[in-house]
């Protein structure tokens, strides 16, 4: 429908029309300050200006009738939504925040129903740019599971779109914010509005906190290195009224070969309602090491979940620690020790047995250099802190190391590394069959009392299938190919047990079951790695017409990879594994694998994972998915897990193997604070002119008003403009003879 | 002739004697053999084999029955233009005639070898009573430094690690007394090239009738088990080459020495 009104030329500018509307009142005044100081015919001199100022104005503006089609289009206004897990820790009323949120949103949408309403566009932030909220179901919903709060990223991102701009911003949220922090600053909170050019509302969903207790913060003065002390800050708090002057802190390690072991444990004195630890722990395995960082249970804790927070530590190796023990020396046992020797990432302690009982030295103890073997000590005492162990060409029996071959096992299971290499004294000669330590390694021993411990046969091992495609032999092949020397015999090994992969095989010497002996073996046993080496005649890959072909860097390059591989070097891991976006509890998540692109390229082939709860209180869960021609990554859902921590293995067809730890936290760093922060959000208001408002008090913000948009535009001018110039001369010239009858210029 | 019970029961015996045999665990002797210690012969020019033939064999026996390491008691010969110049780790250069200067394919096979890491002991069977080179002791400094031109030899003290390998020794001795100290061309922290001009062949070589072959002078019986204790630890370097200057052993040794002192 049409509405017509009056308006100006529409060849007038808007300051065209403002200067003469000024110069009009302006000689008006001039009028009437005239006619007042003479007095005389006052009245013919003031209504004859009057009506030519009024006839050169309209001369100026020239009336025109206006009808048009118009209506009004509410003002965009982006309302973002926290989605962070905080979203779902009990409000004002006991009520998850969430709901609140949800309310605020219908109170504003009910107002950008109203005529000329707001255009409301509700958008969700937690991590990175806002996106559409979520619908809105239980508490745990996908409205409330971000793993963080950023509006910072939230506003970057909207004033980045090429979208329509918004005429106002409200953020609804509980203040409990990672980005802007705690401690900002008004001038960085200006700084956040400015690039949107608008001022932000801001709404708290939640005034006040709930009786908890918690682990606020836990933060690591550097990183993790095996067998290096590692001082940790904890930062815990009590708030909502509940009551604690003290808090008794511990930090155990999670583990699976036993229960958790105590790190360091320490009593935090609380003063309004915060308090501060230092403790100090030492991890001793590398690799991710899940570290569980406990307050104790408080009476009245509202949210228990956070009383316990697990931190992954990726614990590095500042240099490899290795004890390698020779039961005589060789030229074997030479090559090995020069190499350990050479290699500045690794601290080796050596044992050799130089003399045996049978021995003759012909000289009083006084003039031998010889020291007793520290057996106990090695095995008893140091034992972990060594990163891995080699048993090289060692007879268990006569040394007394026998009765720690069970402490060994358990050093393997608890994540140590383990190579035994061949020799007259190794594997079944050594001693090892029906021991302990038989059972993690990586092949069978037979009873040596009806099997030979060795064949004397030379041969030059082959290469298994799995053997040409690990990662932990590539340094060897880049090296000398596919070539190997000629071994002088071997130890007679039995198959490979389950979770171990075969490398090398002897070429004509078979097993029990008729599979070829295996000459190199690798296998995962509990958190560890071991490896079995049949031969004792690596040393022939510096010394012989193949290592004088290639420099003698075949030795090396064997010794770097295998050791790599039980240190998990990721360079020699046969995956990459990787929780995307980390693990909440209850939630599903996705597990990223990327094979390398030589083992990727194995056809029809799949993959077997395994999740098991570090503690063994659940059954194994196990998902199978197939392998990809290429390096592309395999994603690989996971159900809703519990709180705790996991460990996920993945192995390939070959049967290699790889491993990853990882922790599900019920709320992680959203629920680490409980308090809500509304100051903060009423700073942020204050910063960017924008009004801050409570839950209740939603419906008084102001809203921008809307825009007017004409579709339908027809101007008619009242009169044509010869006829307000005719006027206005005219009666300019009657107001001139007016002035002059009564004596004025 | 025997009657036919007691052939049956000899047949019986011999039969479970030899089932015991093949089912015992057999050890695995050959493939220990191959990585034990060879004092190798080395041959260069118009050599044909060292100066005291008995004295290889004979440190290999001693090695063997004074300490753990395995030995080949039957070393081998090598040419140094062989290719198997590089087939073990260690080498033994002994002689008491001037040498031929090496052949081009001799320098290029020692070079290949002491690259790959090998030691070579340069033993001058012709040394005078106090140790005064003999034109073997000449020659094979002078070939030596044609073969590693880089390297010059130094002298290796009591304090080296090569005197307390396997037994703590105050000074180098053979079948002459010698110089205190070995020479040596020392090459990445390891003595590649170890020069004696005590005859440490000479105090080793003993004769198919248990006789020693040479005196040794001036200390008789006990220079010649210093000897025999030197050629020990230099095996025992070979095979574990620093492996007794370690932080563990080294305040061990330290108090043991200073016991030992007077």
């Amino acid at each position: 429908m049409l509405s017509t009104h009056l308006g100006t030329s529409a060849d007038l500018p808007s300051w065209g029309v403002a200067v003469a509307v000024a110069l009009a009142v302006a000689s008006l005044a001039l009028l009437v300050a005239e006619v007042r100081r003479e007095g005389r015919g006052a009245v013919g001199v003031a209504v004859t200006g009057l009506l030519a100022v009024a006839a050169l104005l309209a001369a100026v503006l020239r009336p025109a009738r206006v009808a048009a089609r118009e209506t009004a289009v509410g003002a965009r206004v982006v309302v973002l939504a926290d989605t962070s897990r905080s979203m779902a820790l009990p409000g004002d009323d006991g009520r998850p925040r969430s709901e609140t949120r949800d309310a605020i949103i219908a109170r504003l949408a009910k107002r950008g129903a109203e005529p000329d309403g707001a255009r409301f566009v509700v958008l969700g932030f937690g991590e990175g740019a806002p996106a559409p909220l979520p619908e809105h179901g239980s508490h745990d919903d996908a409205s409330a599971r971000a793993a963080h709060s950023d509006l910072g990223a939230a506003l970057r991102a909207i004033a980045a779109s090429a979208e329509e701009h918004p005429a106002a911003v409200i953020v609804v949220s509980d203040g409990r914010l990672d980005d802007p922090p705690e401690d900002v600053s008004a001038a960085a909170l200006h700084a956040m509005g400015a690039s949107l050019h608008v001022p932000i509302d801001t709404v708290a969903t939640t005034r006040s906190a709930p009786p908890d207790a918690s682990i606020r913060r836990v933060s690591a003065a550097g990183a993790a290195v095996a067998h290096v002390p590692l001082p940790l800050r904890v930062d815990v708090g009590c708030a909502g009224g509940l009551a604690c002057d003290e808090l008794t802190v511990t930090a155990r390690e999670l583990r699976d070969d036993g229960p958790p072991a105590l790190l360091a444990s320490g009593i935090a004195h609380l003063e309004d309602g915060k308090g501060t630890l230092d403790l100090t722990i030492t991890l001793e395995r590398a690799g991710s090491r899940i570290v569980e960082i406990a307050i104790a249970p408080q009476q009245g804790d509202a949210v228990p979940a956070n009383d316990r927070r697990l931190v992954t530590f990726e614990v590095a190796r500042e240099r490899v620690r290795v004890l390698h023990v020779a039961g005589r020396p060789t030229n074997d046992v030479r090559a090995l020790r020069q190499w350990l020797k050479s290699d500045a990432s690794v601290d080796v302690v050596a044992f050799f047995i130089l003399r045996t009982p049978t021995n003759d030295v012909h000289a009083s103890t006084n003039d031998l250099a010889l020291i007793p073997f520290p057996v106990d000590e090695l095995f008893r005492d140091r034992l972990p802190s060594f990163d891995a162990v080699v048993l090289q060409d060692f007879d268990a029996q006569p040394y007394g190391l026998e009765k720690y071959l069970d402490d060994l096992r358990r050093y393997v299971l608890g994540g140590g590394g383990l190579v035994m290499v061949g020799g007259q004294k190794s594997f079944v000669a050594g001693g090892y069959a029906g021991t302990p330590l038989a059972d993690v390694l990586p092949v069978q021993l037979g009873d040596s009392s009806d099997a030979p411990s060795a064949d004397t046969s030379p041969f030059v091992p082959d290469w298994t299938p799995a053997g040409h495609a690990a990662p932990l032999l590539a340094p060897l092949r880049a090296a000398v190919g596919d070539e190997l020397p000629e071994m002088p015999g071997a130890n007679v090994l039995g198959d490979v047990r389950r979770g171990g992969v075969a490398l090398w095989s002897h070429p004509s010497r078979r097993t029990r079951s008729g599979a070829k002996m295996p000459v190199l073996a690798i296998g995962d046993e509990g958190d560890g790695r071991t490896i079995a080496l049949g031969v004792d005649g690596t040393w022939e890959l510096q010394f012989s017409d193949l290592g004088s072909r290639t420099a003698g860097r075949g030795h090396g390059a064997l010794w770097s990879g295998l050791l790599g591989w039980l240190m998990r070097d990721p360079r020699f891991e046969p995956a990459q594994l990787d929780v995307v976006g980390g693990c909440t509890a209850g939630l599903p998540s996705t597990l990223r694998a990327r094979l390398p692109p030589d083992i990727g390229a194995a056809a029809s082939s799949t993959v077997r994972l395994e999740i098991t709860r570090i503690d063994g209180q659940r059954a194994p869960l196990r998902l199978e998915a197939a392998r990809p021609h290429d390096a592309e990554p395999i994603d690989l859902p996971l159900p809703p897990l519990e709180t705790g921590a996991y460990s996920a293995r993945l192995s390939a067809a070959d049967g290699s193997t790889t491993r990853h730890d990882f922790a599900c936290e019920a709320g992680g760093d959203e629920w680490a604070d409980t308090r809500p922060d509304p100051k903060r959000l009423e700073a942020l208001a204050a910063a960017t002119g924008g009004a801050f408002a409570t839950a209740a008090e939603v419906a008084s913000l102001r809203l921008p008003k809307p825009t007017t948009v004409s579709a339908e535009r027809h101007v008619t001018p009242v009169a044509p403009p010869w006829v307000w110039t005719l006027s206005a001369a005219a009666l300019l010239g009657i107001h001139w003879i007016a002035r002059r009858r009564n004596g004025l210029s | 002739m025997r009657p036919p019970i007691a052939r049956l029961v000899a047949l019986f015996a011999i039969t479970v004697a030899g089932a015991l045999v093949a089912l015992a665990p057999r050890s695995a002797r050959a493939f220990g053999d191959a990585g034990a210690f060879d004092p190798r012969v080395l041959i260069t020019g118009s050599q044909t084999g060292p100066a005291h033939a008995t004295a290889p064999g004979r440190w290999a026996w001693e090695l063997e029955q004074r300490t753990s390491a395995p030995a080949r008691l039957h070393p081998s010969v090598v040419r140094a233009d062989d290719p198997a110049v590089i087939g073990a780790p260690f080498l033994y250069w002994s002689g008491d005639a001037d040498l031929a200067p090496l052949s081009v394919e001799e320098i290029a096979g020692l070079r290949r070898f002491f690259a790959l890491g090998g030691v070579l002991l340069a033993d001058d069977a012709g040394a005078g009573p106090h140790g005064e080179p003999s034109p073997f002791g000449r020659a094979a400094r002078r070939e030596i430094a044609r073969v590693l031109p880089d390297g010059a030899p130094i002298t290796l003290g009591a304090d080296h690690v090569i005197f307390r390998t396997f037994y703590l020794l105050h000074r180098a001795e053979g079948r002459v007394e010698g110089p205190q100290g070995l020479e040596a061309i020392v090459r990445g922290g390891l003595a590649q090239v170890i020069f004696s001009d005590n005859d440490l062949g000479g105090a080793l070589a003993r004769g198919a009738s248990g006789m020693w072959e040479q005196p040794v002078v001036p200390g008789g019986d006990t220079q010649r088990e210093h000897a025999i204790r030197l050629a020990v630890n230099i095996a025992m370097y070979v095979l574990c080459s620093n492996y007794k200057d370690d932080q563990v052993h080294a305040q061990f040794l330290m108090r043991r020495r200073a016991a030992a002192s007077p």
